[in-house]
């Protein structure tokens, strides 16, 4: 049995050191253009972080080419030239714009989204298609999962969330549709289990089919149940129920399209034995599961919710005891600004690890990191003011040649995060007019502005 | 005393007192418009309109819409009516004397009396039918917790599939409400996996007859000391074992069961004494004859690690010259050695009635009418209601597929259990408006769905065969059946499903798992103690669900639960051992869930106490009151150094509520938080913070004041009226998977008034919950009287 580097605190110990993963030992998702030349596809994800950053030592001071990377953003030396620094960025309706408090909440559920959360405890949950499962809708049919949704903090369970908003909304960045949240994996046991769970069941190709066979039938099956239990409930209701047949066509798609063949883990790689107790290791292990799945082109499409909006988890590990959330009110004390800059760091130092991992693979003449489009970011800008323009933003990659990076690019404050969302769309084959609060595509990522 | 009756002393007294009075009705009809009566509109404009304008829309105008809020455009009583929620909040802030602000001319208690009279009645009138809005729930998806238990007393297999699901979301404080739970593919794709493993196991445990935690050892399996192994039975013909080197998975309780007879002979019966390893655990007297073998059965303690399990016969005895040849010689003859484990120590739920899928096998009938057999009765199950022929034949459907690709009768059965289990009529919780509902009407919902409701509520799980015996013969609703049925569930043991999910949720304890106290400023945080303030808590709410005590224990008790850990943690003597045990309370120091350490260090930061966390968690949940959010940009309170040196943490507050946009709300909640101040950020107690001696006293906004936890917690119990109607309102959301809404006003009233007549008694808020209009009844599916859609 081969072993995957994952029960390995020694190999993560290493911060900054880049760990060549096991290649997958499956087709290159490649396809050759009439040209006879190499395509590999684009890829998008989406990483979300709590509560702001402290500005001051996020943003660069030059701009264009050759800047210098403040104190957060240092982690990320060896990959700044992957880089545009966005800045400048807005999004407004994480503003309250009339709803009151609950910045936290907004923020979390506008991000990806650009819509107004409706501001409910539960009765009418409403916000927008965030923009990864718009691109899910359009390309999702192309691999085998549609989309990878991961988080490391299980939504709240128990008690209120931020100020009358349902704690659906703090705890989903990614939305199906404005009423439902896509729900997200913090296992790493249960993600590796979706992504290869089928080549470890062994099964020959014909007793996968008689089982998919079956399954089509069992979907058959509730879907006519539910069609009827549809046209007997009222309206209210019959969103409960058009929700579950959604999801069941999903399924049943996937099952009656194209026919995966089940992919291995690569040779060295056994299952996460399930959550680590460490929150770097547990943030490494999503990271390296995204790449595998990237890798594999199991999927194009990921969210990664690194914490919730709001979190106050503590970080004793890097000598940060008091709680995120009661730190991001800093009131302008400097010492509490030093303490969230040096969480802030930590997790640019994860996500360093995660771009570093991604330009070890080599794909055609480039690197999985040239085939990929990676934003990082929060929808607060500093936690004490609660503000959503100027927000903290980056986004790698070279997205298969269709962004230039290596650069920090100053917009307008006020132009909507959205149109930065819209662009990455457009890369993707998955164009849409328009998405939440867009205005347009954004400008300048292929050339300077 | 009912609703109306003190809502008319009321009104009497203001009557007396000179407050404008008004006999006007307001009901509703079926456009879902509210027909207002002309001198509830009278009314409106001598009592509530003046005290606007007077009070109200200097602030709350058009153009200045402070607070986000305008008043200026209910001009008439319809107006107003159409915003009911509004109101509530309007008299919450009038009634706390939060609003008008100090610094601005202050309303007459007659005149606060008036605006509350009109507004409450509006809230809480009922229809022509005499019925109440008793509101209309969401189709419920069955939460993680409910799925579990369901496919448990379904199966009787106990393995918590639902763990692997994606966390269901919180709305109303409560993870069961049926908006808020949603179902993405994500969900459906474990439903589906879900349902193929929990059909599998089902049908194993089916094959192999007990649970996956069982192992049985028949002749074949077991050894004997003596020849002649390797039969169905041993047969032990003299003093020797038969036997099993058994890996026991882990330390723990075992059920170990032996079937056995003896071939007797003498003056005492065959006899067995159980031994694991080198021990004696027990000595049976072997009576039974081989035409009806006996089941011999003892629980055991064992280590983990492989141990040699015998039954061993130890009283051989052979008397050839006995005249009766059957009377001979004495045998001791195992069957088979069961065993079964480890048990759950708190054992609680009793999986033991085991559930069979496989209830009858083709015969006669063919496999058709064999899965016609089991389906009937599966189905109606799993869907907890009557099944038509036409669904069972559907399901029925999936044996014929089976068979068709050549597969067995068994598979054909799981392909029809899995279909069952991803149905919408197993997932979710539906509720069929009756056949002649029309837009308008307010009907009782039936007997089956009344069963779900309680069953859900009391035991986050399906109604028990006797609870659905009711529903189907109609004697649930008979005489006091319903409250005689909600006694025995509470007092069943699957109603710890209330300490778990309802407890853990409106005491917000299951934070505590994530609560990260700083190591270095509190040494003695570790997990022990955080299980130990958890199951502190769990215990003391299980004690008064189980006891029937009374709910005011919650805010003041003279006893509790403590092991050696916390004790010590507490500076309690005397009480030594892991054990957790009702202790008495002596000193004022504790008592009551706001001085146990999993509250406090749930409303606490990591590095300290936070009074204003702690006060909003008692307006929240013990006073049903939450304060509103900060407006943005709050600002914080002074932490640099030179303002850390310069007070205490109190006075750096109470600094900050100096500030008038602040003090409306922190002057409700700080005081409050003061009044624990002796207990740290993880529930020890304290005289001093560094070098700042600790003044635990506070005055509310409504002139109580206390010095210290004993007093806080005596003024709380003044306000017990208004606990139980808070407690009831929890309980309420939670049992009906929904928030509570204006119109649920009356019926929460009614409920809290019931408590105060039964000694505040756990059991009697559950039998009037159960008991309630908006338990028993639902709204017609198009009226939607001025609320959310």
């Amino acid at each position: 049995m081969s072993r995957f580097p994952i029960s390995r605190r020694t190999v993560l110990k290493g911060i900054g050191t880049t760990l060549a993963l096991p290649l997958l030992e499956c087709m290159a998702p490649s396809q050759v253009t009439a040209a006879g030349k190499q395509q590999y596809p684009n890829r998008m994800a989406f990483l979300y972080v709590p509560n702001g950053k402290n500005m001051a030592d996020w943003t660069p001071k030059q701009e264009g080419t050759d800047f210098e990377l403040p104190l957060i953003l240092e982690p990320l030396a060896k990959v700044q030239k992957d880089l545009c620094i966005l800045t400048g960025l807005t999004a407004d309706k994480a503003r309250p714009n009339g709803d009151g408090g609950g910045d936290h909440a907004r923020a979390n559920a506008a991000f990806l989204t650009g819509c107004q959360p409706r501001k409910t405890d539960g009765a009418d949950i409403n916000v927008g298609q965030s923009v990864d499962q718009a691109a899910a809708e359009r390309i999702g049919h192309l691999t085998r999962f549609p989309s990878l949704e991961l988080g490391i903090d299980r939504g709240n369970t128990s008690g209120n969330c931020d100020s009358g908003y349902s704690c659906a909304y703090q705890s989903s960045i990614s939305w199906r549709g404005p009423h439902t949240p896509t729900g997200k994996e913090v296992n790493p046991r249960l993600v590796f289990e979706r992504l290869f769970g089928d080549a470890s069941a062994g099964q020959s190709g014909d007793a996968r089919a008689r089982r998919d066979m079956y399954r089509r039938s069992i979907l058959d099956f509730v879907q006519e149940d539910a069609a009827q239990l549809r046209s007997r409930v009222g309206a209210t209701d019959r969103r409960k129920v058009d929700e579950y047949l959604t999801s069941v066509r999903e399924i049943e798609l996937r099952l009656s399209g194209k026919q995966w063949e089940p992919i291995s883990p690569p040779t060295g790689m056994t299952k996460p034995d399930g959550v680590p107790k460490d929150y770097a290791d547990h943030i490494r292990l999503m990271c390296d599961l995204m790449v595998l799945a990237f890798q594999g082109d199991l999927t194009r499409i990921c969210t990664f919710a690194i914490a919730n909006d709001g979190s106050n988890r503590s970080y004793p590990f890097i000598g940060v005891s008091e709680g995120h959330h009661e730190l991001s009110h800093h009131g302008g004390n400097k010492d509490k600004q030093s303490k969230i800059a040096k969480i802030n760091r930590f997790h640019v130092t994860q996500f360093a690890y995660l771009l570093e991992k991604l330009k070890s693979i080599p794909e055609g003449n480039g690197t999985l990191l040239d085939h990929a489009m990676i934003a990082y970011g929060s929808g607060i800008s500093d936690g004490d003011r609660h503000n959503h323009d100027d927000l903290p933003i980056v986004l790698a990659g070279g997205g298969c040649g269709t962004v230039k990076p290596g650069r920090h690019i100053r917009y307008r404050i006020g132009t909507p995060l959205n149109n930065l969302w819209l662009s990455m769309l457009d890369r993707m084959g998955a164009s849409v007019d328009r998405l939440g609060d867009s205005t347009a595509s954004l400008k300048g990522l292929d050339e300077d502005v | 005393m009912p609703a109306e009756l003190r809502y008319l002393l009321r009104l009497a007294g203001l009557l007396a007192s000179g407050v404008v009075l008004w006999g006007g009705t307001v009901s509703w009809g079926g456009t879902g418009a509210l027909a207002v009566d002309a001198s509830h509109e009278q009314a409106f404009r001598q009592a509530v309109r003046p005290f606007l304008t007077q009070y109200c829309l200097g602030c709350h105008n058009d153009k200045q819409r402070k607070g986000e809020l305008s008043l200026e455009r209910y001009q008439d009583s319809s107006m107003a009516l159409k915003e009911r929620v509004l109101w509530e909040k309007v008299l919450e802030n009038v009634q706390d004397g939060i609003m008008p602000p100090d610094d601005k001319p202050q309303p007459k208690t007659e005149e606060v009396a008036s605006l509350r009279a009109w507004i409450e009645a509006h809230l809480s009138l009922p229809d022509a039918n005499g019925h109440r809005n008793p509101g209309r729930v969401t189709i419920r998806r069955l939460n993680r917790t409910e799925y579990n238990n369901t496919i448990r007393d379904l199966f009787g297999i106990n393995f918590r599939p639902a763990d692997d699901f994606p966390s269901d979301d919180v709305g109303y404080g409560f993870d069961n409400i049926g908006d808020v739970l949603s179902l993405s593919p994500l969900l459906l794709e474990k439903y589906l996996a879900a349902a193929e493993s929990v059909a599998a196991k089902g049908l194993a445990k089916d094959l192999e007859e007990d649970g996956p935690q069982t192992s049985t050892f028949d002749g074949r399996k077991l050894k004997s000391t003596l020849k002649g192994s390797g039969r169905s039975v041993v047969s032990l013909n003299s003093t020797g074992e038969a036997y099993v080197e058994f890996d026991f998975p882990k330390d723990g309780e075992y059920r170990v069961r032996i079937k056995a007879f003896g071939e007797q002979a003498g003056d005492e019966p065959a006899r067995m004494t159980l031994r694991i390893g080198k021990n004696d655990e027990k000595t049976f007297d072997v009576t039974a004859e081989g035409d009806k073998p006996g089941t011999y059965e003892t629980t055991v303690e064992a280590k983990e690690g492989e141990r040699r399990v015998a039954a061993a016969f130890i009283n051989d005895f052979y008397d050839p010259k006995n005249k009766d040849e059957n009377r001979r010689d004495r045998n001791l003859i195992i069957m088979s050695l069961t065993i079964q484990g480890p048990l759950d120590r708190d054992g609680q739920v009793d999986v033991g009635k085991q559930r069979r899928i496989l209830l009858a096998e083709p015969g006669k009938g063919g496999p058709q009418e064999a899965a016609r057999k089991i389906f009937s009765l599966l189905a109606r199950r799993a869907y907890r209601r009557p099944v038509t022929m036409a669904e069972v034949n559907r399901l029925v459907g999936f044996v014929d597929l089976a068979l068709k690709q050549g597969e067995s009768f068994e598979k054909g059965v799981e392909l029809a259990v899995q279909a069952m289990l991803l149905s919408p009529h197993f997932l979710f919780r539906v509720e069929l408006d009756g056949a002649r509902s029309g837009s308008s009407s307010i009907e009782a919902i039936d007997d089956h769905q009344l069963a779900c409701r309680l069953s859900y509520f009391l035991w986050s799980s399906m109604p028990d065969d006797e609870l659905y015996r009711h529903a189907s013969e109609g004697t649930l609703r008979k005489g006091s059946m319903l409250e005689q049925q909600a006694r025995r569930m509470l007092a069943d043991a699957k109603s710890q499903a209330l300490v778990e999910n309802f407890a853990g949720q409106w005491l917000q304890l299951r934070n505590l798992q994530l609560a990260t106290p700083d190591r270095r400023l509190f040494r003695s945080f570790g997990g022990d103690l955080r299980t130990a303030m958890q199951r502190e808590t769990e215990m003391f709410f299980a004690y008064i669900k189980n006891e029937d005590r009374s709910v005011l224990d919650f805010i003041d008790s003279d006893y509790t639960f403590l092991n050696e850990r916390l004790a010590q943690h507490y500076g309690i003597k005397n009480v030594k051992g892991d054990e957790f045990r009702i202790v008495p309370l002596v000193d004022y120091q504790r008592g009551g869930i706001l001085t146990q350490a999993s509250v406090l260090t749930i409303t606490s930061n990591p590095t300290r106490t936070s009074p204003v966390k702690r006060g909003k968690w008692i307006l929240e949940q013990i006073l049903g009151t939450p304060p509103p959010p900060p407006p943005p940009n709050a600002g914080e309170l002074g932490e640099d150094e030179q303002a850390v040196l310069s007070g205490s943490l109190r006075q750096r507050m109470e600094q900050h509520r100096a500030n008038a946009t602040c003090a409306s709300c922190h002057s409700r909640m700080d005081p409050l938080g003061f009044g624990l101040e002796n207990y740290d950020a993880t529930g020890a107690w304290r005289t001093s913070d560094g070098k700042f001696p600790i003044d635990a006293s506070g005055e509310l906004p409504d002139g109580n004041s206390f010095k210290g936890p004993a007093e806080l917690k005596k003024v709380l119990l003044g306000k017990k009226d208004q606990f139980a109607r808070a407690f009831t309102e929890k309980m309420l959301t939670y049992a009906l998977g929904r928030g509570i809404e204006y119109y649920d006003r009356h019926a929460v009233d009614e409920i809290a008034a019931a408590l105060d007549k039964d000694e505040y008694k756990f059991s009697r808020l559950i039998v009037e919950i159960v008991a309630s209009e908006p338990f028993q009844y639902r709204r017609g599916r198009d009226i939607n009287p001025g609320g959310k859609p």
